[in-house]
């Protein structure tokens, strides 16, 4: 299952009725391809930036919905068929996946350090870069035989 | 001296010369939507081209949401390609 985002812009040209039928209908895809909408947003009729087809509104709507990935492609074979249809826009949503086995550990290193630099940004060209790296030595011994048996 | 320092870069009226900083890592802000014009108008100053880094302040990640979420408004027309 995965989340998609789809947006698309009807012609002003249509009545309420036929609009609403409009977006009825594409709903309806969602639900018989097992999809679970999610939420409908509706704009109404809004100004373009820019002319396209030589109109200046269109009636904007968003699908936020989970399932498979059949459905926003049907959704975009149908978004192409119906000529009131001037824009689409479908957008897989990101979601956090779990990270990887072997780069949990490499990860959490790049977030220290990321963090690290964060608040480091303004004291460290300030702050000498040795005083650190002595407090590592005496707090952490494991690491520094660590290091030596690699040498060795 | 002030004449001069506008005309420079037109980007100096929207954005004046102050300590720069991102100000999405302020808000805690990870993804940039689309949808939020009133946001992304901030960031396409006259000309509606996407305001540079070195001007704005925002950092190298919020700068690449920025950048992808100007270009999706710019497809659905919530934002112009070109303004003259």
């Amino acid at each position: 299952m995965r989340q998609y985002e789809t947006a698309f812009l009807i012609t002003p040209k249509l009545e309420e009725e036929e609009t609403e039928k409009l977006i009825e209908k594409m709903a309806e895809v969602v639900k018989k391809k097992k999809g679970k909408m999610v939420n409908i947003e509706k704009w109404g009729k809004r100004r373009l930036a820019y002319p396209i087809d030589k109109l200046d509104e269109a009636v904007y709507v968003f699908f936020h919905y989970e399932g498979d990935p059949e459905i926003p492609h049907e959704l975009q074979r149908r978004f192409r068929q119906t000529e009131a249809v001037i824009r689409y826009l479908t957008l897989k949503k990101e979601t956090r996946i779990q990270p990887r086995k072997g780069t949990k550990s490499q990860k959490k290193e790049k977030m220290k350090k990321a963090e690290e630099k964060v608040e480091a940004v303004e004291k460290a060209k300030k702050e000498p870069q040795e005083e650190p790296q002595m407090e590592w030595n005496e707090a952490e011994k494991p690491e520094t035989e660590k290091s030596t048996e690699e040498e060795s | 001296m002030a004449r001069e320092q506008r005309e420079r870069s037109s980007y100096r009226r929207y954005f004046p010369p102050k300590r720069k900083y991102c100000r999405f890592c302020e808000r805690n802000i990870k993804d940039i939507d689309y949808k939020n014009v009133d946001i992304l108008k901030r960031y396409v100053p006259e000309r509606g081209k996407i305001a540079p880094r070195r001007v704005t302040g925002t950092c190298s990640y919020h700068q690449r949401k920025l950048s992808t979420a100007i270009k999706r408004a710019r497809l659905l027309a919530l934002l112009p390609y070109i303004e003259d």
